[in-house]
């Protein structure tokens, strides 16, 4: 096993990542931008390198300075979370070439299954359907119009290089197509330095159900369940679960999806952690929408149902060893559910909201889990994904899964910030939610009928609201003083000591 | 003199019967009775019920907040919400818009934000440049 290991991002997964290398007593290695002297994950890990100023692609995109900070600390092995590096076949191939090990698939299969079009004829091959679309990436809109002209709208423009919703564009009308090529073109050209983009027919009402596989370098591969993520805002997840609400009531649906989705991981050569995502139909008909290379956001959910840790096996594949179970040793137990909590303001057009986190309370109990990236005093970097960190439970069933989310999110509060924990509860209370009645439109449907953020309250709230005004504000008047006194005091104390 | 104290612009009077302790800094244990109340409050919000509110205690040394973004006399102002990069403009002094229509885009944490027109109108100024840095609070454009 590696004695030490770089962990090439930041945030939430960088902190997930060095708590499984300490429990397996590895030594992490963070990285840093100048905009995360900092974070928390530079607070947690072992050691620290500093690899750049803040704009993304002068740090955690820098191939050179990453490998750089990973030669000059010894790590023999690179972690990338997921964003940033972690779908660059070239960065793999450059860990590759420097002998420091890649925690992820091999650069081939980064490169067949990263770009979309490609991994769509490899799932082919491999026996999985697929939407229909182009074959190749388009280079003007004219070309997706041909295509949208043939198979009518709405299509669904996309990036070749894309993942988390960047670039792509939903087109329901022949004269929306030519702006939204454009606006998709740029904004993939910026996230992933590639402009080229598909056109798909789009599916209405589908669910996002996606496979989480496993494959070690000896040739074994096993499916790990699913995760349902129809819960989505402008192609972004929200809210993630497993089991699918789809998948428990169709029998032989999981295991049709899953061992379909091995088969394409199988025609790229694949191994160590991936995730296939489905395009479901309540019917029970499902196609192949693209795989994702990496470990993904959402990995607790398959943790918590499966007991498994996901970045332990990671490790332990990279490493050069044999998955520790088969496929008939997988069980799934339970129903787990992931909130991806925003530094955005829902109330506001889902607003970024970056700025000072004055206060901080996160849920705790039975079933809770908090992947964090944050504390109180901590400033939220406007150069980043405005992410600050996922609150996932689990419990018996879906049902008490979506009680005790309810129950964590009322203990969660966020202070000098705003984020979307409102949404979530808005979420979790609707009808359709509850019932398992999901499909990748149902968000933003949600959204477009108008929620009121600010129903009327309790009669006793108002008052209550005033009482601690008047408190806070009487006690900001005292605080200053009583608390520079008491620092004082105590400092008098230890000086005299001192001098003792 | 008694304090005034708003809620969300309306006068609120304190809850005669409420036992207020600051447990930590900016975290508050109200009892109303035998009632349980979990606060939490900055210097101008208060976070209580799964709700957040603004409020203010008449003070003269209080902080004293000014209605921005206009309105009066027709006349709407768009503001930048938060420091960020103008990525494009999509419409020229002059034009005639309808409320929602985008106006322009400004990009921060690598999301492109439309910001759209308040109300109908005509725009009467732009104030900003494609590529310009703003702030929180710069002025982006008016609407008349």
């Amino acid at each position: 096993m590696f004695e030490k290991v770089l962990i090439a991002n930041r945030g939430e997964i960088a902190l997930r990542i060095i708590r499984t290398l300490r429990e397996m007593g590895i030594r992490s290695v963070a990285v840093y931008s100048d905009a995360d002297r900092a974070a928390l994950h530079v607070r947690k890990a072992d050691e620290a390198v500093h690899i750049g100023p803040s704009p993304s692609h002068e740090s955690y995109l820098n191939v050179g300075r990453i490998l750089q900070a990973a030669r000059c600390c010894g790590a023999q092995a690179i972690h990338p979370g997921y964003g940033f590096l972690s779908e660059n076949a070239a960065f793999a191939q450059a860990c590759d070439d420097a002998g420091i090990v890649f925690i992820g698939p091999s650069a081939a299969s980064i490169g067949r299954m990263g770009s979309k079009t490609e991994a769509r004829r490899t799932a082919q091959a491999g026996g999985a359907p697929i939407v229909p679309g182009t074959e190749e990436g388009l280079t003007s809109a004219t070309e997706a119009a041909a295509f949208a002209r043939d198979t009518g709208f709405p299509v669904m423009l996309k990036a070749v290089a894309g993942g988390g919703g960047k670039g792509m564009r939903r087109v329901d009308r022949a004269e929306d197509l030519f702006s939204a090529f454009d606006s998709a073109s740029s904004e993939a050209l910026r996230a992933f330095g590639d402009g080229r983009i598909y056109v798909e027919k789009l599916i209405e009402n589908a669910r996002h159900v996606e496979i989480q596989i496993f494959g070690d370098r000896h040739g074994n591969m096993v499916y790990l369940g699913e995760r349902e993520c129809s819960v989505q805002r402008r192609h972004q997840k929200v809210i993630e679960e497993s089991p699918s609400p789809l998948l428990a009531r169709m029998p032989g649906m999981r295991e049709r999806m899953g061992e379909a989705a091995v088969k394409a991981a199988r025609a790229a050569g694949y191994y160590n952690a991936g995730t296939v995502e489905f395009l479901a139909s309540n019917d029970g008909s499902f196609y192949f929408l693209e795989m994702n290379t990496r470990l993904q956001v959402e990995h607790p959910v398959t943790e918590l149902v499966t007991g498994l840790d996901l970045v332990r096996l990671q490790l332990e594949v990279a490493a050069g060893g044999k998955l520790p179970f088969t496929q008939a040793d997988v069980a799934l137990r339970g129903a787990a559910m992931e909130c991806r909590v925003y530094a955005e303001d829902p109330a506001n057009n889902f607003f970024p909201s970056p700025g000072k986190i004055t206060r901080l309370s996160e849920p705790a109990g039975p079933g809770v889990r908090v992947d964090s990236g944050i504390y109180a005093g901590w400033t939220v970097p406007i150069d980043y994904d405005p992410m600050l960190s996922k609150l996932i439970v689990w419990a018996a069933n879906r049902e008490q899964a979506i009680e005790r989310m309810l129950r964590a999110l009322g203990e969660y509060h966020i202070g000098g910030i705003m984020s979307n924990l409102p949404l979530f509860q808005i979420i979790l209370n609707d009808p359709a939610f509850r019932a398992g009645d999901l499909h990748t439109g149902y968000l933003d449907q949600l959204l477009a009928a108008g929620i009121d953020f600010a129903p009327p309250v309790a009669e006793e709230i108002l008052p209550v609201a005033a009482a601690v005004a008047l408190a806070s504000q009487a006690g900001h008047d005292r605080s200053t003083s009583a608390v520079a006194q008491e620092t004082s005091r105590w400092l008098a104390a230890g000086r005299r000591s001192l001098h003792r | 003199m008694k304090p005034v104290i708003q809620i969300d612009g309306q006068t609120v009077d304190p809850h005669p019967a409420a036992d207020v302790v600051e447990t930590e800094p900016g975290s508050f244990s109200v009892l109303i009775g035998s009632s349980v109340f979990e606060v939490w409050a900055s210097e101008s919000h208060i976070a209580l019920a799964g709700r957040r509110f603004e409020f203010s205690v008449e003070d003269p040394r209080a902080w004293k907040h000014g209605g921005a973004g206009g309105g009066v006399h027709g006349k709407a102002s768009i503001l930048a919400p938060m420091p960020g990069k103008v990525v494009r403009i999509l419409v020229a002094v002059g034009d005639e818009v309808k409320q929602g229509q985008g106006i322009l885009v400004v990009e921060a944490m690598k999301m492109q934000n439309e910001m759209k027109a308040p109300r109908d109108g005509r725009v009467t100024v732009i104030a900003v440049a494609v590529n310009a840095s703003v702030t929180a609070g710069t002025l982006l454009a008016v609407v008349e």
